[in-house]
């Protein structure tokens, strides 16, 4: 199905990341965003608020991210499409919420705009810490869907995609932006609304009694109903059968939960999107995500020159996690540079998916800042110069970190 | 210029009779401080230093706990135990000091969004517990620190970024909130009335109980600018033009609309057992074995 | 829980609005028996969120009827109680008061109270319809378990009311109370005979104090726009022919 023109701003617009997630949210036919005014996200929040309500959407400020997030489910089971926006601090409140839409299948989408940690951190600089809890935040077992943009064109691009994703698998989708992507003014390209393509929610057509809101489809979603069509739902987040009846025993446990993580699983090859670049006979392959990886460009093209045939793999999709491709690479190449604005995140999942096979260096930063080009070329060629074997996760020293080891002596 | 050397700005070191009576009890290696021209945040520390040396407290056993926001900053400038909390939780967080340590007066300094947005819960069940207590309230209609957002005072019809065509939300009343919760003693004052202020100040460090003084800001930034009311002075002289002191003022008569009359005095003031002395009681109950199980 | 099902049941009824477009939102958990023998969509939430739930859904959709029921009303739900007041989104908030977490066995809940022994704890319990007036609630009452004929007409009258109702439910929680000697019986004797109706009474005075009178009736009905009223009236005054009025047509979808 295709965008509803009165909701695209078609033309080129010179904004930034986080308005463009606004405009993003708007042409993907998002309904109703609720949220809490939180540095650096704030200016998608406001930017909705100027254009849903001509729209026909609405936007609200909740009195905190709590009742935000709880708003937001509420609205999706009401059969909108529903968004919230959040940084840090916030995206811990949520937590426990997200893990109940999880549990009920709620489509959704979360953008978490980072910002450098931990706590109050710096509201105003970036991070990119927020990686692993955007996938275990939540108690229990479950599975989301986490992309991590690296422009306001992404941004606008990818709040669409991730509309999509939600509904075409009844998941939270997490928009894992940083500050600095979010704060970044570029040229965005809108398209018009027929070139924009909307995933419609797939709602039961059958007859009310004889719904079975938890029964799957082939892909292992089921088809969603909504409130006020006289189905008599019965939601609940503790765990229950395909009526929605709450159960204990093991066997239906395992049928149900299985499914909420089977159902990302099984169907990550349609779900991952990676950008990847010379990686054939690569002797260091930089993988990057989010403002990294625009970093990264920079890097490897100083590496180049130094002659190391460098490639790059550019998570799109950090969630679930590419372990096949990972594991695949890891055959062919010496060593694995991960450059991330935290002290080793996503570089764990990459030595885990390596299995000995290649090194893997990290190159950390603590945040209020990014990386320069210099330290992730410089990685570069510690990682190709480097014939070991070493099974730790190998953390470079940049010239940040040797500021940290001095000031320790 | 490295611009992380921005916030250790030195200000030019004080002659000794540059000094001024109340550095003592402000950090002057953290000024200049961070509060916009025009700002009343400013005047209601004063208020507050002032009231510290009248009061005569023991000021070793006053901490002071600050959220998230312009205000939330003013425990990072007032020389006592300070505390820089999370957002919405500087009470909860007083709470915890108040119990830990009961001959701790807490005061909590900060804004109307981070106390009564988010911090909502808090404030209504430490009112009701009578957690003993000083809460200042600095109310500026608005979120400023973030840029400018609706907050829960925020008046009807008002502009704010997340409400571009007007506030559609009833604002709180947060004397009659407090007053509805249980709170012992609740004042409000606008920046203008200084030396009152600073009385209700006094007044309410001596108070034994759960105090709220609601002290009504400009915010020359985000605000007035928004709503094109002008600059802090501008602010100051409507408060000169529309303010009515009317103490003992059933609280529920206290709203503030857009541009309207504001009502300032010390509405509350009464006794009720604070939440260490219920305690104490109970316990002592519970010892002499008369506990119903 | 049964007496204030059958009460919902016959207020749905005497209500006039189709059980369809109702959607009970809960942190109790109701059983799908129970809801549906009421015909009702039903939520079970989280601890606390259900009014921040009902908001959206009420939001999202206006032609739905949302009645929270809350349990964690006044602890967890605290703040988006006083809030969703202010607002005054159409909601009906009911908060059932049993004195203590139902499963969480002793553990006190803000409405306890040191006279109402064996229950002892000392904290002073909210006044709840007081604190829901003083927000903004458009409609409060307060009736016991026992009440159920006045508590089927508070309902009714609740979801026809535009705006945000509360109804505080003094209710045992029954999991906890088997089990101790005769303490049900004893709990609804105490609701029988010390109960006293005071409709119209400022809320004010209706606290749940030591002289253990509860004070039950319909304390306070008034007119106030609610959230989408005053929302249409603001955008269309500032946006003018741009601005459709929201919730009036299917395209808000």
């Amino acid at each position: 199905m295709k965008a509803n023109p009165k909701d695209v701003l078609t033309g080129v617009h010179y904004i930034d990341g986080d308005v463009a997630s606004g405009y993003g949210a708007l042409a993907a036919g998002c309904r109703f965003i609720a949220g809490y005014p939180i540095t650096p996200s704030t200016e998608a929040a406001e930017t909705y608020g100027r254009i849903a309500p001509p729209a026909g959407a609405m936007f609200l400020q909740m009195e905190d991210e709590l009742a935000s997030i709880a708003a937001v489910i509420g609205a999706s089971w009401a059969g909108v499409k529903a968004m919230t926006i959040t940084s840090g601090p916030g995206y811990s409140l949520m937590m426990e919420t997200v893990g109940y839409g999880a549990a009920l299948e709620t489509p959704f989408v979360l953008l978490d705009v980072q910002r450098t940690g931990p706590s109050t951190g710096v509201p105003t600089k970036t991070g990119q810490a927020d990686m692993m809890q955007s996938r275990w935040g939540a108690h229990g077992d479950y599975e989301v869907i986490a992309i991590a943009p690296d422009s306001p064109q992404e941004l606008f691009d990818y709040t669409i995609k991730a509309f999509n994703l939600a509904e075409k698998y009844r998941c939270p989708v997490m928009i894992m932006a940083d500050e600095c992507v979010g704060h970044m003014t570029e040229k965005v390209v809108i398209p018009p609304a027929s070139e924009i393509e909307l995933e419609p929610r797939r709602f039961y057509q059958g007859s009310p009694d004889q719904y079975l809101p938890f029964r799957p489809d082939l892909d292992l979603v089921p088809k969603m109903a909504k409130a006020g069509d006289g189905f008599r739902l019965f939601i609940t987040g503790s765990i229950h059968d395909e009526k929605g009846r709450p159960v204990k025993n093991d066997e239906y446990k395992a049928i149900y939960t299985k499914r909420l993580v089977d159902k990302i699983r099984l169907n990550k090859d349609k779900i991952i999107e990676l950008k990847e670049e010379n990686t054939d006979h690569a002797e260091v392959i930089v993988v990057s995500y989010g403002i990294s990886s625009r970093v990264s460009i920079k890097g490897i093209e100083q590496a180049r020159s130094k002659g190391i045939r460098v490639g790059s793999l550019r998570l799109v999709t950090v969630w679930p996690f590419p372990d096949e491709k990972v594991s695949e690479l890891a055959k062919k190449t010496k060593a694995f540079v991960v450059p991330e604005i935290n002290y080793g995140q996503i570089a764990f999942e990459v030595a885990r998916c390596s299995h000995g096979r290649a090194n893997v260096v990290l190159v950390p930063h603590g945040g209020a800042g990014v990386h320069r080009p210099e330290d992730i070329a410089e990685a570069i060629e510690y990682a190709a110069r480097e014939e070991k074997k070493i099974e730790q996760v190998i953390e470079y020293k940049t010239r940040l970190e040797k500021l940290v080891f001095q000031s320790r002596k | 210029m490295d611009n992380t050397q921005v916030d250790n700005i030195q200000a030019k070191p004080a002659k000794a009779d540059d000094a001024h009576p109340m550095d003592n009890l402000l950090r002057m290696d953290r000024m200049p401080h961070i509060w916009c021209t025009g700002c009343g945040i400013g005047i209601a520390v004063t208020a507050f230093v002032a009231a510290l040396e009248k009061a005569k407290i023991d000021l070793n056993k006053v901490s002071i706990v600050s959220g998230i926001g312009c205000t939330g900053r003013v425990a990072g400038y007032v020389k006592l135990d300070s505390f820089h909390t999370t957002h919405g939780r500087p009470i909860a967080f007083a709470t915890g000091i108040k119990l830990g340590n009961p001959d701790i007066k807490t005061v909590v300094f900060s804004g109307d969004g981070d106390l009564i947005a988010i911090g909502g819960n808090h404030f209504i069940h430490a009112a009701r517990r009578n957690i003993d207590m000083l809460v200042v309230c600095v109310t500026n209609f608005i979120y400023a620190m973030t840029g400018g957002q609706v907050a829960p005072t925020t008046p009807l019809g008002a502009y704010a970024t997340t409400c571009p065509y007007g506030c559609v939300e009833q604002p709180f009343n947060i004397p009659y909130l407090a007053d509805s919760s249980g709170a012992v003693y609740v004042a409000r004052w606008t920046v203008l009335d200084v030396r009152r202020l600073t009385n209700s100040f006094v007044e309410a460090l001596n108070k034994r109980g759960f105090s709220v003084v609601e002290v009504i800001s400009p915010c020359a930034q985000y605000y007035s600018r928004i709503n094109r009311l002008g600059d802090g002075l501008d602010m100051m002289n409507f408060y000169h033009d529309h303010c009515e002191i009317r103490h003992g003022e059933d609280t529920k008569n206290l709203d503030i609309g857009f541009q309207s009359k504001i009502i300032v005095g010390k509405f509350v003031d009464r006794e009720r057992p604070t939440y260490t002395e219920s305690y104490n009681k109970w316990l002592a109950r519970v010892d002499e074995g008369t506990k119903d199980s | 829980m049964n007496p204030i099902t059958s009460a919902f049941q016959k207020a749905i009824q005497d209500s006039g609005t189709p059980a369809a477009l109702i959607s009970i939102v809960s942190d109790i958990p109701f059983t799908p028996e129970q809801t549906n023998q009421l015909g009702v969509d039903f939520f079970h939430t989280i601890r606390g969120r259900a009014i921040a739930f009902g908001s959206g859904l009420k939001l999202a959709n206006p032609a739905l009827k949302i009645v929270s029921v809350v349990g964690d009303m006044m602890t967890l739900g605290g703040n988006h109680f006083v809030h969703a007041a202010r607002r005054n989104i159409e909601l009906v908030v009911v908060c059932i008061n049993n004195f203590v977490y139902r499963k969480v066995a002793g553990q006190e809940a803000p409405g306890s109270h040191q006279a109402f022994s064996p229950y002892s704890a000392f904290e002073e319990p909210f006044n709840i319809p007081h604190l829901g007036n003083s927000c903004g609630a458009v409609y409060t009452a307060r009736w016991t378990a026992l009440h159920t004929e006045e508590l089927a007409a508070s309902i009714s009258e609740a979801l026809n009311k535009r705006g945000l109702s509360l109804i505080e439910i003094l209710a045992p929680g029954p999991d906890y109370y088997t089990g101790i000697d005769n303490v049900q019986s004893e709990l609804t004797r105490f609701y029988h005979q010390n109960s006293v109706l005071k409709n119209g009474e400022d809320p004010r005075s209706v606290g749940i104090g030591p002289d253990n009178k509860i004070v039950v009736g319909r304390f306070t009905d008034r007119e106030r726009p609610t959230f989408i009223d005053v929302y249409n009236i603001q955008l269309g005054k500032v946006l003018g022919d741009k601005f459709e009025p929201y919730g009036k047509t299917e395209s808000n979808r």
